[in-house]
């Protein structure tokens, strides 16, 4: 499959199937296949993302999410973010995907697409309904701070490191 | 961060680069739509642009809905129209007493030296795309504002009120239902005239909020909405309560509503365009 990546990617059919993706989601879905649809423009992307990473990468994802975020009548951003970080995932793992059967890549995917969803769902909740202040977000300093005292007081408690006594 | 399948020393940024810069435009986007509402003319773009496709993409489902039902028995067409004949004639008396009535209105408005209420306008739209969007039921209307659409009007289907406009572009439109969450309808109850605030719950229901546990009211009561927020005209059936439960912890009893417009159903919708009342103390 590697070898043929330069064949199988040509931009015509890259640009083609986005177009029919993005089609797909114009059809007048409704009811339970609107609740089962498969979000088919990140699919593609993701699946260009795999096989052309030097075409089809964080412009594109970012682009096609701002249209997500149209489609659904979102806030801007919300999909684009969401989609990036995809194609991020997808990159970070691109050499072990590929190696991967059909089955085991899409078992691969399974958690990009969930953690790309949650994403959606939170940048929504924070847009919408955004907390009062970044308060929130305060104990991560400070825990980040408690971990640098207790990590130094063990270290000089016990000398160089815990690792090593044990 | 090292990634594998790409060079040592490339020319690029990383990936990790890269998706740092992406989400600061995300969260850039973000912060422009919902703070400033800057990013509408992109809104316009996308809509002129997607508005043919969803269009032609409908088409064959129209014209299998059509074929479906060119072959319709013609006993069921018969039957239905006799019973629309009696329909008519019934209606017919309703027109003519409301015309009466109308007369009788103005009379008393001159009467009164009252201005009268403007005349509305009525646009047909038909539902062009639902959305799916996990914090608002929303849907699109093949019609904007070259009909004259404008934010916050009221949509009604033949049984009851659907929504209101929350987004107008130049060819269509989009509707919040009233179930959504969060979309408040002043309402009152058409059997005691108590007033109340009927709320979307986000799940194809509504809640009527706030109704201290001593109010008269039964599952079955029809809400209409009450016409004191001059959004919406008075008398339009909005819902129907389906069922009513007292709780320890709050003071207000618990009232749910099912819609009675065919949120999830209707097809073709009315847009009421009436221009903006303004009342003289």
């Amino acid at each position: 499959m590697n070898v043929a990546t330069h064949t199988v990617g040509s931009w015509r059919r890259i640009l083609g199937t986005l177009t029919l993706a993005v089609l797909l989601e114009q059809l007048p879905w409704s009811g339970l296949a609107l609740a089962l649809r498969p979000d088919f423009v990140l699919v593609g992307v993701l699946f260009w993302t795999l096989h052309q990473p030097a075409r089809i990468s964080f412009g594109a994802a970012f682009f096609l999410g701002l249209l997500a975020d149209f489609q659904d009548g979102a806030v801007f951003g919300q999909h684009a973010i969401a989609y990036v970080v995809g194609v991020y995932l997808v990159l970070f793992l691109r050499l072990r995907l590929l190696q991967f059967d059909p089955l085991r890549q899409a078992a691969q995917l399974f958690p990009i697409l969930l953690g790309v969803q949650l994403l959606v769902l939170l940048i929504g909740w924070l847009a919408v309904n955004p907390p009062t202040g970044l308060a929130m977000l305060l104990p991560v300093l400070s825990s980040a701070v408690l971990w640098y005292l207790i990590a130094l007081f063990v270290r000089l408690w016990h000398g160089k490191g815990m690792q090593d006594r044990a | 961060m090292a990634m594998p399948g790409q060079l040592m020393f490339a020319r690029r940024l990383g990936p990790m680069a890269r998706l740092l810069i992406w989400l600061l435009v995300g969260a850039s986007c973000v912060a422009i739509d919902t703070r400033y509402h800057a990013l509408d003319g992109l809104r316009s773009g996308f809509s002129l642009v997607l508005q043919p496709a969803r269009a032609i993409m409908r088409t064959p489902f129209d014209i299998a809905a059509e074929l479906g039902g060119f072959f319709v028995r013609h006993r069921l067409l018969q039957k239905e129209r006799d019973a629309l004949m009696t329909e008519r004639a019934r209606l017919l008396v309703d027109v003519n007493t409301a015309q009466e009535l109308v007369r009788e209105n103005a009379e008393l408005r001159t009467l009164l030296q009252l201005q009268s209420r403007p005349g509305q306008r009525v646009v047909h739209a038909a539902l062009l795309y639902r959305g799916h969007d996990w914090f608002a039921q929303r849907i699109t209307l093949d019609q904007g504002g070259g009909a004259g659409l404008r934010r916050g009007l009221p949509v009604v289907d033949a049984s009851g009120l659907v929504g209101q406009v929350s987004r107008v572009y130049p060819g269509s439109s989009e509707v919040m239902l009233v179930s959504s969450s969060g979309q408040l309808t002043p309402v009152l109850v058409e059997r005691t005239g108590q007033r109340g605030l009927a709320a979307g719950n986000g799940r194809s229901q509504m809640d009527l909020r706030y109704m201290p546990a001593q109010t008269d009211i039964r599952p079955g009561d029809r809400l209409l909405t009450s016409g004191i927020d001059r959004l919406y005209p008075a008398g339009i059936p909005v819902a129907r309560v389906s069922r009513v439960s007292r709780s320890q912890s709050s003071p207000y009893l618990r009232v749910e509503c099912l819609p009675l417009a065919g949120l999830d159903r209707a097809r073709a919708v009315l847009v009421l365009i009436a221009d903006p009342q303004v009342t003289q103390p």
